[in-house]
Parts: C-alpha cells; structure tokens; sequence
C-alpha cells in the first residue's frame, strides 16, 4: 500500500480546521502538513493540536503553485493529497484515493467531488452536485485520458510523487491545479475522477462577493489555459433563464416553497446573470484600469505580466514565464504531404520500358489544383489534356483538393463542371488519391499538385506543366520558398512560354521543354462590327496582383489627361475600382462577349508582370492591337518588334504606346493585321502537340538515363 | 477479348516465354516483344476501365449532386420494405396492364 500525506494550506482557517483535521485523523495518513501563511486566528494551534506538523511563511510567500509545491517537496510519502482549510474529507476519502491509484498504471493524480454543506446556497449545491456527476454518470470511478476534461481541482486532490516531480505546480497566481490537469495530460499521464473521494466544500459567498470571485476565477483561467469567456446578451439571457429553472426544479425537489422559495429564486437571477457577466468580465481583465480591475477582485489584485499603458511602471516578473502545454490534434496540417515527401522522400518510379517514349498511347494522370469556372490555367490544362485524350491516350485527371474548395462537392460532378467550364472531357475524374492506379506520365500542374505526384507510385514518368512562374506570385514566405522547391525535384517541366522555360534551366537547372498558349480561334475572330475609333479596354483583375493593375490605371490616368475624350472601359472584374478618370465598367465576360468587346474597341491593355497571358493573343485575334510590358514573357514571344505594342512599366510610357496606337492609323493596321497573321498558328492542338512532345522527351530522358 | 481473356493470355504467354531457351538475340528480340504485348495490354485494359468509370461517373451525375449514396439509403431501415412494396405495387400495376391486353385482344 502506498504511503500517503495530506498538505493543508491555511490562512485564518479556523473555522473548518478542527473538524478538517479530525476527520484527516480517521483516514490513516502517515504525514499530515499544514503550511500556514500569516493566519491571525487559532489555525496554527489546531493544527498543532491535531498532531499536525506546521510549517509558516509570509503572506507575501505565499503562491498557489508556489506553496504547494513547498508542501510536496517537505514531505515524503508516494500520495501527496491537498485539501483546502474548509474541505472537510467524508469517510473513506483515502481509501477511495488508493483505489484510483490502481485503475490505471499512469495515474498521476485523482480528485473527487465537493459536497455542498447544509448551509450552502441552492444555486451553488444543484451547481456542484450536477457538475461532478457529470463526470461518472455511473458512479463509478472513470479514468481519464488525453482529450478528456483537464479539469483538477486542489481543494480535493491527490498526486503521484512521481507525476508531480515531473511537472511540478506553476507559479501562477491562480488555478495552478487546471494548469497541472492540462499538463499532466499532455504529458501522456491519466487522472481518476472517483466520487467517493468526496469532501464537504463549498464557498459560501453573498451575491456580490460571488460574482467578484467569479471574475478572479475566470481573470485566472485566462492567465493559466488562455480561456476566454465567450458573452453573448441573447445567450446569456438562456444562459439565466435555464439556470433559474434549474434552481426552481431543485428547489421543488428538496421541498423549498412559498416566500423562502421565491427569495431563492430572485438571489437565483442575480447569481446567474452576474456569473455571466463576471466571469466574462474576468477573462477581459487585462483591459481594465488597474485599480478598477483591484477593486473588482475579490483578492484585491491587478492582472499577472499584461502591462498596459498608462497603469504605470510593470513589475518585473519574479520567474520565467510559463508556456501552456498543447497536446497534439489529430487534423492533419497545412502541409502534411509537403512534410511528408521531406520524411519519406519520392517514391521511386518504375523502371523505364524501351519504347515507351514512342509508344502510340500513353496512360496519362494530370493532376489538378481546385478550380472554378474561368480559370485560365485550368482551361489551358483542359484543353490540352482533351486534345490528346482525343488522340487516343487515357487520361485521368485527379483533383487535389488542398483548399477545401469542392470539400463538398463528389467526383462525378467535379467531371460534369470541368466539361461544363472548360473543355469535353471523356475520361474519369477522381478527387484525391484513394483510387490511385498508376500511369506512363503523371502530370504535375500547379506547385502545390507536385508534393502529392512524389508521393505517388506505379509512375514511369513524372511531368510538371508550369503555367507560370509561381514563386512571384507571394511575397518572402513559407509558400514562396515550397513553390520554388517544387522545381528541384527532378521533374521534366513543360513551361508555358520561352521565358518560362528559360528561368526554370537557368534558375533551377531543371530539364524543360515549352509550349505556346492557344487561342480558341472558333469564339476569337473579328465580329462583324464597326469598330470604333476611341475606345481602350483593359483587363483590371485588381484581385491578382500579377497584373499590375495600379500602374495600368496610373497610364489610364495619364491617357486620360492627355486626351479627356478617349473612351476608357475596364473588365475583368466585378469590383467598381476607384479612380481618378471616367470609365466604363463591364465587368467578368464570357468568351464570346469579350470576342465582341475586342472587335469593337480600338486598343487593348493586358499587363502581366510574369508569364504572358492568353488575353493578349485573344485580342489579337479579334484583330485588336494590344499594349503588353516589354522585358518581361511578352518579347520571347512576340519579339521586340512583333504584332504587341511593347511599353516599359511606366505609366507615361504606357500612355504614349496607346496613344502611338490611337494616333498613328498605319501602325494600328500593321499590328492588327500581324496580330491575327502570328496567331493563326497558335492554337490548342498545337499547344497540345508541344506538351506530347515534351512528355514524350520525359520518357526518353528517362530511358536514356537507364542506359 | 474481355479484360479477363487479356489476363489470362498474358499469363500463359509469360509462362511460355519463361520456359523456352534459344539463342540469346532472338531470345532478348522475343522478351521486347512481350513487353510490348504486356503494356499493349495494361494500356487496353486501362482504356477500358477509364472508360467504365467515366460512364459510371455520367450516370451517377445526379445522384452524386444531390449526395444520394443509394447503398447508405437503402440501409436505413424501413428501405428495404419500402422496395418490397413498390415491387409489389408494379408486380400488380403489370398484372393490371397484361389483363387489358389481353381483354383487347
């Protein structure tokens, strides 16, 4: 049998010592210790008395992690069991204390449940009696487990010396023993709740007393677990109503009627509504003036390390601070599979098969990002994959859901949406990876489909389709830094554009082919339509900030200055963008309105600030004549002195470009004419044909590499 | 040929080829053309089942729409006396319809 001491911190305790002590006598303790902190009364004698030993230190010393811990470390025995001064123990408490110290070979520490005195008021007696009994519905001893309730309370508990020489009570001005119930938990020990553990305990307060202990109590959990009490006026309101009921039901039960029932029920109300606001109050308490929030407590002090301005200098803390323990939650992360591909690595592919890079049909898995109607990646990828669906290859395309986007939506329908958005596919669509079957050339698309198409086997092939150069499109991050890695591992890339493919070799020394953006040359012709003389239109997707949309208005501002009558229209967005000229707003566009749109209006702005666009040759198309940036994707394509009109990022040099196309009647026919004679031949078998051979190179390279 | 046949002539080719001995060229030249075989066939048999899902996934378009998982409903109790009674309720409908045919007639 363990040996067992009872601590008992005490301070004017008087009132309930004696018969505290004389129940502890019936109990069998080895060690009884009374740590007193000041008391002017006759605790010290009592306890004396008792046969107690005492130890006393200063008011100031006293701590309710502190002291305890003092009271541990000062005695010797296996069961350390704490008890307040007005915790009377009911028969049979230790014994009940040995038994939950062997339901479970980790136990640190058990408590029982507080009775309420005869004395004590309805709403505090149903309040505990319902309260613990929630935690054994049984009656029977429950052991409780990481995930369970961390609750522990030090007016009635016991702890394994072991348990607490590990985790030892914080030095915190309040509920240390919720902190240790978090702790020890997170630490992989169990603590038992068993009801016949059972001491007589209640704090009987006045109504104004309770609720500023309401607020210490909740002021203490803020500092101790981080809780905040949530206060909402309509469910507090329940909140009072239903504890009002309550009472009235208890009350009926324990045969309380007529005036003395109605006094309750009016104290009831009081206590209900001002716990609600109290204890929110509390776990705000830091916002409080300090000697507001002093007067308020009913321990009479500020907030523990919140400093706040204007409530003076702040104390220098006397220990190091204390971290809340968190035990881990089973979701996984953010990045689990990025974590797990740096865990585990790549998954080997499949030898290579001679042959197979000129094999007539190729089993082909794309996978795909989350998308919605009008991405112009998805639809440069759909296209793509129709077409050499439609040459015979089986294709599957997987959706890697990592935003949650379609977590609702099942994969059949996904299949009928992207039929719907973007192009005739006939293949299955499978949303995430359960039903993985393996394929000659796995696809990789956007940056975060390429951790997932490392993960997965029965490949022979891994290729990544880049559509853009991802990394620009976040700021120095954690996303920055993984779209950038994404193209060290090894896959052959197949870059939307020359320029694409030549930061993919020069800056990641990756293997790449590329392949030029179609048109939908069926919905981008010249409509017959008269065009106009006097109208820009721009694509002002403010929302993505790739397109440079402030520095394209600022040009539109200059062009309106230099000419008021130009008509100016904005699209591409559903926003109303301020600015400082009049414009026309028309909005998000189908293919076909923008065909019209392009065919009527005069020049066309589309800025991209990374890779080039499918926009600039849409309108091309349509026989529009378009101002794109000069440096950057643009010139691989068209060349310095092709079908775009070419401006530096400058507002005013953007504004001469359109004015030069405005103005100059032989230069707008040349580039409008060139613009639809360079795109004819760029189209989505083409594109489609480019990216087969890049798959194709992929096989090859790795064939050679087996050689 | 269904997908099985494929299989199985799969198998007995592979054990044929691994049982007979020659000259090593002509040996490697036969192996390479197994190969081919075999992915001619992983490529057919993927064909195929690409195929089957992709029609499933047609037909089922509906009901996965609306999240009508038909196994999960006609687990619920009562579904499965639910279908007995619409069974019997079309088996009568039938006898009905036949009944006027023949008295047509």
């Amino acid at each position: 049998m363990k040996s067992a001491c009872a601590v008992i911190p005490v301070k004017d305790g008087e009132r309930y010592l004696d018969e505290l002590l004389a129940a502890l006598a019936g109990e069998g303790f080895d060690e009884i210790l009374v740590i007193d902190s000041g008391s002017r009364d006759r605790s010290t004698d009592l306890a004396r008395a008792a046969g107690a030993r005492v130890i006393e230190i200063g008011p100031h010393e006293f701590g309710h992690g502190r002291t305890r811990n003092l009271g541990a470390e000062q005695t010797t025995a296996e069961l350390i069991c704490f008890l307040t001064q007005d915790a009377t123990p009911c028969a049979g408490w230790l014994a009940a204390y040995r038994e939950a110290f062997t339901l479970d070979p980790r136990v640190g520490a058990a408590y029982g449940p507080h009775l309420p005195r005869p004395d004590t008021s309805p709403m505090i007696a149903r309040e505990l009696t319902e309260f613990f009994s929630g935690f054994a519905p049984d009656g029977r001893p429950r052991v409780q487990r990481a995930g369970d309730p961390t609750f522990l309370a030090n007016v009635n508990a016991a702890y394994d010396r072991g348990c607490w020489s590990e985790l030892r009570f914080r030095d915190v001005a309040y509920a240390e023993d919720q902190a240790f119930g978090a702790d020890l938990l997170a630490a992989g020990w169990t603590k038992v709740y068993h009801p016949a553990a059972a001491v007589l305990h209640a704090h009987d307060y006045g109504p104004t007393e309770f609720m500023r202990r309401y607020f210490d109590e909740y002021r203490g959990l803020r500092e101790t677990t981080g809780h905040i009490e949530s206060f909402d006026a309509v469910a507090a309101l329940a909140a009072v109503r239903d504890g009002v009921r309550g009472d009235r039901r208890w009350l009926a039960e324990h045969g309380v009627t007529g005036l003395e029932r109605a006094r309750w029920l009016g104290r009831s109300g009081v206590h209900h509504a001002g716990r609600r606001v109290f204890a929110a109050l509390g776990s705000r308490a830091s916002a409080l003036p300090a000697p507001l929030e002093r007067r308020v407590s009913l321990e009479g002090r500020a907030s523990v390390g919140s400093p706040r301005s204007g409530s003076g200098p702040v104390a220098s803390p006397t220990t190091a601070p204390q971290p809340t323990p968190v035990a881990p939650r089973s979701r996984e992360n953010d990045y689990a599979l990025i974590e797990e591909v740096w865990r585990s690595g790549t998954v080997q592919l499949l030898d290579p098969v001679p042959g197979t890079a000129d094999r007539e049909r190729l089993r082909i898995a794309m996978i795909l990002p989350p998308f919605s109607r009008g991405s112009g990646g998805h639809n440069t990828l759909m296209q793509i994959l129709t077409r050499l669906e439609q040459r015979g290859h089986i294709c599957s395309v997987w959706v890697h859901d990592f935003l949650g986007v379609h977590r609702d939506v099942w994969p059949a329908v996904l299949r009928s949406e992207l039929r719907e958005f973007f192009a005739p596919f006939e293949g299955p669509v499978y949303k995430g990876f359960d039903r993985w079957q393996g394929a000659d050339v796995l696809i990789a698309t956007g940056w975060q489909t390429v951790h997932p198409a490392l993960r997965l086997d029965q490949c022979r092939a891994r290729v990544y389709v880049v559509n853009d150069h991802e990394p620009e499109f976040y700021a120095t991050s954690t996303e920055r830094a993984l779209a950038s890695d994404t193209y060290r591992h090894g896959l052959h890339c197949i870059a939307a554009s020359p320029w694409l493919r030549d930061i993919l070799v020069e800056y990641y020394a990756a293997s790449a082919d590329a392949f030029q953006l179609g048109v939908a040359h069926d919905i981008y012709v010249p409509r017959p339509v008269r065009r106009r003389r006097d109208t820009v239109v721009y694509y002002a997707r403010h929302s993505t900030a790739r397109r440079a949309v402030p520095i394209g208005l600022m040009a539109l501002a200059e062009l309106h200055r230099r000419r008021p009558n130009v008509r100016i229209v904005l699209f591409g967005t559903q926003t109303t963008l301020d600015t400082s000229f009049p414009y026309h707003r028309l909005g998000v566009l189908t293919p076909e309105q923008l065909s019209w749109l392009y065919s009527e209006s005069t020049v066309g702005l589309c800025l991209s600030l990374t890779n080039f666009s499918l926009m600039p040759k849409e309108m091309l198309a349509c026989g529009l004549p378009c101002v794109e940036l000069s440096g950057v994707s643009a010139e691989s394509i068209f060349g310095p002195d092709g079908p775009l009109e070419l401006a530096p990022l400058n507002p005013a040099l953007i504004a001469d470009a359109l004015e030069r196309l405005l103005d100059d009647r032989e230069l707008w026919e040349r580039r409008s004419t060139d613009g639809i004679a360079f795109v004819a031949s760029h189209t989505w078998d083409h594109a489609a044909d480019e990216v087969e051979a890049g798959m194709r190179h992929a096989l090859a390279l790795r064939e050679a590499a087996a050689l | 040929m269904t997908a099985g046949e494929i299989v199985e002539t799969a198998d007995v080719e592979a054990v044929r080829a691994a049982t007979q001995v020659g000259d090593p060229r002509s040996e490697l030249e036969r192996l390479r053309d197994r190969v081919a075989e075999l992915e001619a066939n992983l490529v057919e048999l993927s064909a195929r089942s690409n195929a089957a899902v992709a029609e499933a996934q047609a037909q089922t378009y509906w009901l996965e729409r609306w999240h009508v998982d038909l196994n999960e409903l006609m687990r619920r109790p009562g579904a499965e006396e639910l279908r007995i009674v619409l069974r019997a309720v079309r088996s009568v409908g039938r006898s009905v319809r036949r009944l006027k045919r023949r008295l047509r007639s």
